[in-house]
């Protein structure tokens, strides 16, 4: 059996990748850089969607709490959202892997024709073999800016970029959860080990894909 | 020093429009050192305590670069996924540039619901109006990646103009190819001289800048005629000069007669009294 191009949502909160005061963890960017390369060059598809503008734009300003009003969140992340794009292209460089930055705003399925530019940028770029690091567009957002939960947005693009499966980085290690579309299950990988060979025996079952069901609306309904 | 220059020594909110051709060589790659003078030019009248916001273009150019293309393609989704890597490429090298001046920069980018969209345009003024309260220099370019290319704003001539409408700017600095307007293509005509004072955007001046039978609208002059028609409307001070000279920024400020001014309407109504 020939095996199907699988394409992966990959959702990232910044607090897995920080350390115990708050700081991004360079080993721990440096480990998701590698698991991230590593998984594309065994054939997959990638897209990350990855929080963190506001953390970075609060920790180059050395601000001692994150920003509460609406405006300073997004004066915030406009700084931040610079610099965590700056990280994921450089850690990704140590691996070859070149990145892309697409900022996409909350609305973005209710506009048809840029759903469908998002959707034919994200094939391009896969196709260029490049990884599409995503984010909200927090500086003109006009919902709040969802600080806490970056899943609704990642949710959004598995849609727009019709991903077959999405993964969650659990925690500040190498746990992980598999969401294979379709099929009702949810895998929890305890580490990148068990992550690549999920994955793997996801790919080889036939007809695992495309059943027609969704991913979940929210996480809060999955008891782990 | 004309009274008009003069009063350009007296801008507190400013904008500068960079394009492709001024950061990079004409074998399209980046050109670093110059890069670095507008760095320090921009962050040199920041602690001036003049409010300096930056459209920059470049990010495909950068992208086709990045991925060692030696030409920018024509095909849209081709270029929207070249500006998604080259704009990640860009903001890093400006943070670069930037931070050895110890000047915080913030990426902006923005579609054209920003004009119409009523909560986007206030959201993306607010958070404008903060960085530069907060002595940041925001760097802006087009949401490449979600709107169409070229369409929605054509140009980052015209994006230039409407971030100076809506953060309501003194002066808009738009860099070009060519030192200014001329009244014929300095390129192609002998001693002609550049126009350094435009009272008023008449429709001569703008079929000059269309460049019927010639190439004179290269230098992007319809475009830039069009944004200075915009800015001039909201009171809005223009002046287009020569890229290559990053200093003319400097010098511009200080009120020297480099390139063309085009004066915004409130000037020309106290000059009529």
């Amino acid at each position: 059996m020939v095996d199907k191009q699988i394409r992966i949502v990959v959702r990232i909160e910044i607090a897995t990748l920080c350390d115990k005061n708050g700081r991004l963890d360079r080993k721990k960017m440096d480990r998701l850089a590698m698991v991230l390369s590593s998984l594309h060059n065994s054939g997959k598809e990638i897209l990350v969607v990855s929080s963190g503008a506001i953390a970075l734009g609060s920790e180059k300003l050395m601000l001692e709490t994150q920003p509460e009003s609406l405006i300073e969140m997004q004066a915030t992340a406009a700084i931040g959202q610079a610099e965590l794009i700056r990280f994921y292209q450089n850690f990704f460089e140590e691996y070859n892997q070149i990145v892309a930055q697409v900022l996409l705003t909350s609305d973005i399925t209710e506009y048809k024709d840029r759903e469908n530019n998002a959707r034919n940028t994200f094939n391009t770029l896969l196709e260029m073999n490049i990884i599409p690091i995503i984010n909200e567009n927090d500086p003109v957002s006009t919902t709040d800016i969802e600080l806490d939960d970056n899943y609704p947005l990642a949710l959004k693009v598995a849609r727009i970029a019709q991903a077959d499966i999405m993964i969650i980085k659990l925690d500040t290690n190498g746990k992980y959860l598999i969401i294979p579309k379709g099929t009702g299950k949810i895998i929890v990988a305890e580490d990148e080990h068990r992550l690549f060979e999920q994955i793997d025996e996801f790919v080889k079952v036939p007809d695992a894909k495309d059943s027609g069901e969704d991913f979940p609306v929210s996480l809060a309904d999955i008891s782990l | 020093m004309t009274s008009s220059r003069k009063s350009l020594k007296y801008k507190k909110r400013i904008i500068v429009k960079i394009g492709t051709s001024s950061l990079s060589y004409q074998n399209g790659r980046l050109n670093f050192q110059r890069i670095e003078k507008f760095a320090y030019i921009l962050s040199t009248l920041r602690r001036k305590g003049i409010q300096v916001t930056l459209v920059s273009s470049g990010a495909i150019g950068v992208g086709a670069g990045r991925l060692g293309m030696s030409e920018k393609p024509d095909d849209l989704a081709k270029k929207q996924a070249l500006a998604a890597i080259g704009q990640a490429e860009l903001i890093k090298i400006y943070q670069k540039f930037f931070s050895d001046h110890n000047q915080i920069v913030a990426q902006v980018l923005l579609t054209k619901d920003v004009i119409n969209n009523p909560v986007r345009h206030r959201n993306a003024r607010s958070t404008l109006e903060r960085l530069l309260e907060m002595e940041i220099i925001p760097i802006i370019n087009e949401n490449d990646t979600i709107s169409t290319y070229e369409i929605e704003f054509g140009d980052n001539d015209t994006l230039s103009a409407i971030v100076a409408k809506l953060i309501q700017a003194d002066l808009l600095i738009m860099l070009s190819d060519i030192d200014g307007l001329y009244p014929a293509d300095p390129r192609l005509t002998d001693h002609v001289e550049i126009i350094h004072t435009v009272r008023k955007i008449t429709p001569e001046l703008e079929k000059l800048a269309n460049g019927a039978g010639t190439s004179f609208s290269t230098g992007g002059m319809k475009t830039k005629l069009a944004a200075a028609k915009i800015c001039n409307q909201e009171n809005i001070d223009v002046v287009i000069t020569n890229g290559s000279v990053p200093e003319n920024i400097f010098g511009i400020m200080e009120g020297k007669e480099i390139g063309t001014h085009f004066l915004s309407n409130k000037i020309n109504l106290i000059k009529n009294y």
